[in-house]
Order: structure tokens, then sequence, then C-alpha cells
């Protein structure tokens, strides 16, 4: 009995999943469409690329630059057993701006701006301002999600910018200060073990995590029934939700680009 | 807002404007201006070249000016073998004389490979644009391996004959004869420490 | 002008509108009674185009709304406009965006005019001068009375009312009674009015609809809905715990 019980339930989870993915896609799809249909909307998108770029600055540097104290302190845990200190430099260039910097950036603003963000068009559903919105002849989708759309994907990679520079400042100032490598050094050994492609791979990943941030946490929010609670119940699901599908994307970008940019 | 302006705008292409300056110079360090920098190309020829990769520097005296932007294997039908020919970018006001000499070397604890030239000395002849240079070449592990199997050969042979009580050296080692008399001197000369010093006299 | 012709509506195996057929006439005030979620405001959302009917059709001015391209859907929802239940104010822009929101949006007016046309509004439901303040900053009754100004900002031809009267004070309810009954006479729009409040409804109405189990058990006008010897409407009007409605939803269950 219980063992049917558990695969009903799975069942009933898968099923919600792919009801998820569907309806993901299919605002997706509306997204893109309007994004480039005119009229095109400048004002809103600089108010979404305050609130997603602007606004999220400070709390993202600041924990890059944790990520930077910590990583470099970790790698020189072992890289000074095998007596290459020297080297902790490029293995934390590459990983920050490879991995961490895209990846850490993109949960930040998922917990921050995408929790808003569903949370704001919920209770708009709520209160029936969606609707309110389509008498009014604007489409929710080009009036909500197309700005959110945009200025997630065009503000999470020049935050990862700012994430990685100030991630290796971080490890600079560990391996400058405390391990007492020279500063020219530290330079030389980061700028040489990155590539072009570490970049722009990075970037990329971004700019992806960027457009699901939006895209899920504007899905939740649109799907939000059942009052201030619904839109609490929403709000946790999208986080949930965008953290499980950020990893996901992570995982999958970061296999195709080492088997296709070897 | 929708009525009135605010900074909002200001604010967001400041944002933006400092993020482009840093991909910008995430861009130029990680290229190292080299892009931008104009030079010349020669090529290489190898039989041999120990896994050298596009990318690996090249050091003239010991300095780098250059990488290496292509390798390929070429079969030469004349010589009935293959060669390896590498093009090289070397930077504009770096002058190789054409008899240099040029060997692929190893560098540090991670093996990694580049190109290194010695400069030789006839500064009348330069190489330009296209030009070739053959490559001495690296030695093959499998030949390191045989020298230092000869090496190990003749040194057995003579270790061989030193037991054998052969040639001076194994006479020195195994013949007691010298050892007694080196006994019998010491011996003699703490008797009399005093022959240490008129010695030479006596002898004269 | 809107014609509802055998409209059928089902939300997770729930009926709510069954084969409803219903005609206003231009100029009309239409008002729809019936119990709390009996699908008044479904069938609203029909009108205006937010939801598609599982079968039937709306016309208004002879084009069916169900099947509408955008570009349509767009021209007839600058003919009507929508008055909600709770105002659905975007509480992100203060009352002068939100009444002048479509202005705003989808004319190239300049600023002074837009400015105009919402103070304008603003003053027809008696709220000039409060452009500046926030919708959280408004009681229920002024949220209602915007969210009424935004709806005739555009100059409508059609206005559908939710429940306008709901969760306000007698006095501010009297007070938008006598506003949709004067733009009715001034601005001669064709209104429908859904509400279960009864003295409401005969102080605007034209013509009350009454609706029972997804259907229009009886029309006419004021007068002869509280003639009526229906007992269903006769429960209804007069607001009676005991009889066939109550009965009825019962053994629904």
């Amino acid at each position: 009995m219980m063992f049917t019980l558990f695969f009903v339930d799975l069942g009933r989870k898968v099923l919600s999943f792919l009801y998820f993915l569907g309806g993901l896609a299919s605002l997706a799809g509306q997204t893109v469409y309007f994004t480039f249909r005119p009229p095109y909307k400048y004002g809103r998108i600089i108010e979404q690329g305050k609130k997603a770029g602007y606004d999220s600055f400070p709390l993202v540097s600041l924990i890059s630059l944790f990520i930077g104290f910590i990583f470099a302190l970790q790698t020189a845990y072992f890289m000074q057993r095998i007596g290459s200190e020297m080297y902790i430099a490029s293995m934390v260039a590459l990983s920050i701006v490879r991995e961490l910097g895209p990846v850490i950036t993109a949960l930040v603003v998922a917990g921050r701006v995408g929790a808003s963000n569903t949370a704001e068009i919920g209770s708009m559903q709520v209160t029936e301002q969606i609707d309110a919105l389509e008498t009014l002849a604007a489409n929710p989708v080009k009036y909500l999600v197309v700005p959110r759309f945009v200025a997630l994907g065009v503000m999470l990679p020049v935050l990862t910018l700012y994430a990685n520079i100030i991630g290796i400042l971080g490890s600079y100032l560990i391996c400058v200060v405390k391990l007492g490598i020279t500063s020219s050094m530290y330079m030389h050994v980061t700028f040489s073990a990155l590539l072009y492609k570490d970049l722009f791979t990075g970037l990329f990943k971004s700019w992806i995590f960027g457009m699901l941030i939006a895209l899920i946490s504007c899905y939740e929010g649109f799907n939000v029934e059942g009052g201030a609670a619904g839109v609490g119940r929403a709000t946790t699901r999208s986080v949930v939700f965008t953290f499980i599908m950020i990893i996901a994307a992570d995982c999958v970008f970061t296999a195709l680009f080492y088997f296709i940019f070897p | 807002m929708v009525f009135g302006k605010t900074k909002l705008e200001l604010k967001v292409g400041i944002f933006v404007s400092i993020g482009l300056a840093v991909f910008v110079i995430f861009i130029l360090s990680i290229g190292g201006f080299k892009t931008w920098s104009s030079g010349y190309r020669i090529n290489l020829r190898f039989n041999f070249v120990n896994g050298v990769k596009v990318g690996a520097p090249v050091r003239f005296a010991g300095v780098d000016v250059g990488e290496v932007k292509d390798v390929r294997l070429n079969f030469v039908p004349e010589d009935n073998c293959s060669r390896v020919n590498l093009n090289v970018w070397i930077k504009e006001d770096i002058k190789i004389p054409a008899d240099s000499t040029v060997w692929v070397n190893t560098l540090g604890l991670l093996g990694e490979k580049y190109v290194e030239i010695m400069p030789g000395s006839d500064y009348a002849s330069l190489l330009g644009e296209g030009q070739f240079l053959i490559g001495v070449d690296p030695l093959p592990m499998h030949q390191i391996f045989r020298n230092a199997e000869n090496i190990l050969h003749s040194l057995d042979e003579g270790l061989e004959r030193i037991n054998n009580k052969e040639g001076s050296l194994g006479k020195f080692i195994y013949d007691d004869a010298i050892y007694n008399e080196l006994e019998a001197l010491v011996a003699d000369v703490r008797k009399n420490p005093w022959k240490l010093f008129i010695r030479t006299k006596e002898r004269k | 002008m809107i014609e509802i012709i055998g409209l059928h509506k089902k939300f997770n195996n729930a009926t709510v509108l069954d084969g409803l057929s219903l005609n206003i006439e231009k100029g009309q005030t239409c008002v729809i009674i019936g119990r709390s979620g009996c699908g008044k405001s479904v069938l609203l959302k029909h009108i205006v185009g937010l939801l598609k009917p599982d079968s039937g059709k709306v016309l208004v001015d002879r084009k069916e709304v169900g099947v509408l391209d955008e570009a349509e859907l767009d021209s007839l929802r600058s003919k009507i406009s929508m008055v909600f239940q709770g105002g659905a104010l975007f509480d992100s822009m203060n009352v002068a965006e939100n009444v002048g929101f479509s202005l705003i949006e989808y004319t190239r007016l300049g600023y002074k005019e837009i400015m105009n046309r919402v103070e304008e509004s603003l003053s027809l439901v008696g709220l000039g001068g409060i452009g500046n303040l926030m919708p959280a900053e408004l009681s229920g009754g002024m949220k209602k009375r915007v969210a009424l100004a935004r709806a005739i900002c555009i100059r409508p031809e059609v206005i559908l009312y939710d429940e306008p009267t709901t969760g306000i004070d007698p006095i501010a309810a009297d007070s938008i009674n006598s506003l949709i009954r004067s733009l009715h006479d001034k601005l001669k729009v064709t209104s429908i009015v859904v509400t279960h409040d009864m003295k409401s409804a005969y102080h605007i109405a034209d013509k009350i609809a009454m609706m029972y189990k997804g259907r229009i058990v009886i029309e006419g006008s004021p007068r002869e809905i509280r003639e009526s010897h229906n007992p269903v409407v006769h429960q209804f009007i007069n607001g009676l715990a005991k009889g066939p409605i109550t009965e009825a939803v019962d053994t629904f269950k």
C-alpha cells in the first residue's frame, strides 16, 4: 500500500514537472516573440535593469569577495604542501571565471530578484491586476515578462563580470598580503592561465541563467492561486525551481563546452 | 516612473558602462595586447617535435618573443619520411640570424613544451617573413634510454674487470701489498716523526 | 450591441456557465444578479475576452470575441473597459499613472494633454487632485472610484462593472450608483453591472437579469423582477435564507 502510494506520488510529481516545463517553454516562446515585436519600451527595461543589476551589485560583490578569500585559502592549503603557491592564482582565476562567478551570481540574483519578481507578479495576479492589464490592451507577457527577461539577460553577464573581477581581487588580497606572492607575479599568472574561451563560456552561461531566472520567476508568478498564501508558496517554488534549473543548466553547458571546445 | 525623468537611466548607464570597462580589461589582459602588435611568421622544420601545441611559446635567447601558430605534418616523398612544419609568429622587432639553432625544449615541472631558439652570430642574413629554419630534433625518449643503456654497458664492463683484479684500479682494490706497505710506513712515521721533515734532505 | 449565445464554460469539471444567453442593447444598463460564486465574473471575463468559451459565443458589435486575433482584440479592448472588484489598480504606479495608463502606453498624446484627461476623469468620479497618491494610500471606496476613472479615461462604449458596491460603506456605494447612472445618462455608455446588491440594482438598471446554475433564469425591467413570482428570484431579491436556491445548493453537493 505504501509502495503504491509512493509511485502515485512520484507519478504526480513527474506530471507536474512536465506541466511546468511545458508552461515554461510556452512562456519562453511568447517572451522571445514579444521581445522582438514593436513597440519597444525602454523605460521598463531600464527600471528592471536597475532592480536586477544596480541594486544587486553590493550583495553580489560582497559575496564574490568572500568567495575569493575562501577559495584562495582553500587552494593554498594544498598548494603549499606541494610547494606550488604560484599556481593558486591560476586555479582561482579559472574556477571563478569559468564556474563560480556565473553560478554564484545567478544564485544570488535568483534569490533576490527572482523571488521579488514572483511575489510582485503573483500579488498582481491575486488582485486581478494581470486581468486589468489585459483589459487595458497591455499584453502581460509583453508588459511584465519582456522587460525582466531582457534586463536579466543583460545584467547577469554584467554582474558576473563584476563578480569575476572582485573574486579575483579577493584572492589577490589573500595571496599578496598573507602568502607573500608578489603583485605582478599574481597578475601575470592569473591572466596567462585565462583564455578567451574561459571568459566567454562563463558569460554565455550567465546569460542563459539570467533568462532562466526571469522566465521561471514570472511563470510562477502568473500561476499563483489562492491569495497571499499562494503567493508565498509560489515564491518558494520559484526560488527552488530556479536553483535546480540553474545548476542543471550549468551541468549541461559545462559538459557541452568541455566536449565542444576542449 | 512613467512621468518625469529620474536618475534611473544614469544609474543603470554608469553600472553597465563600468561593466563594459571591466570586460575590456579582461579581454586586453587575457590577450596581453598580443593580438594588436604586429609581427612576422617563419617556418621551422623538424623530424620530431615532442608534442608542441598551437599556442606554445617561442623563446629567443631565453626571452618569450612569439608563439606557435600552426603545427602541420607533411610527407616528403623524395626523402621518404614525414616532416613537421611549425608555423611560428615572431614579434616585429626581433631579429633572428639565419644560422640560429632551434630545438624543442621542456619547461618546468608540468612539462610544457616550447620552442627554443639559440641566437646565431650571422646578423648579416636575418630570417624574414615565411623563411625556413631547420630545427635540431630533440632526443626522443627511447633514444635517451638507448644512450643510457650504452653507458651502463661500458660501466658494467669496467666494473667486471675491476672485480677480476685486472688493471691498476683492480689491483689497487684487491692487492694487499700496498696496504702492508702503507701500514709499515705509518708505523715508521709514528716511531720517527722527524723523518717527515728531513726526508727530502736525506734523499738528496 | 452585446449578444451572448449558448455560452458554456467548465473549470476542472465544475460547470460554471451552462448555455447562457443574453442580449444587451446599445446604451442600456444591464444588471446581472446572482449569488456569489455563481459565475457572474466569469461571464464578464468572457465578454472582454479574458477567458475563452468552451462552446457558444459572445458577439460584441457582431464580432465574435473568442476568435479575434491580437490586433482585433486590442481594438475591442479600446472600446470596452472593465472595473474590477477590488479596483485592481497597479500598485507600483501612482493614481494619475493608473488612470492614464492606456493613454501613456498606446497614444502619442503629450504629457499635458494626458494630465488633462486624467484630471477630467478623476473629477468625474469626484476625486480631483489626488493624482500623486499611491493606490496603497487610498481607502476601498476611493480605489473603486479610481478604477472607474481609469475605465472611463479611454472613453469607452461599454463599461463592465464587477461588483462595484461590494465592501464599501452605503454612502460611498450610493455615490458610485449615481456615478454609474450619470455616466449612462451623460456619456451614453452601455453598462453591464454584476452585483448582488439589490438596492444598487434597482437604482441603476434598465434591465435586470438573474443568473442561476449557469443560466439566465429571468430578465426584465426592475419592476418586472420585483413583481416576479419565480420562487428562485423571489428568494434572492428578498434575501431569504430558506428557499429553492439554498436547497438546490445542498443537493448540488
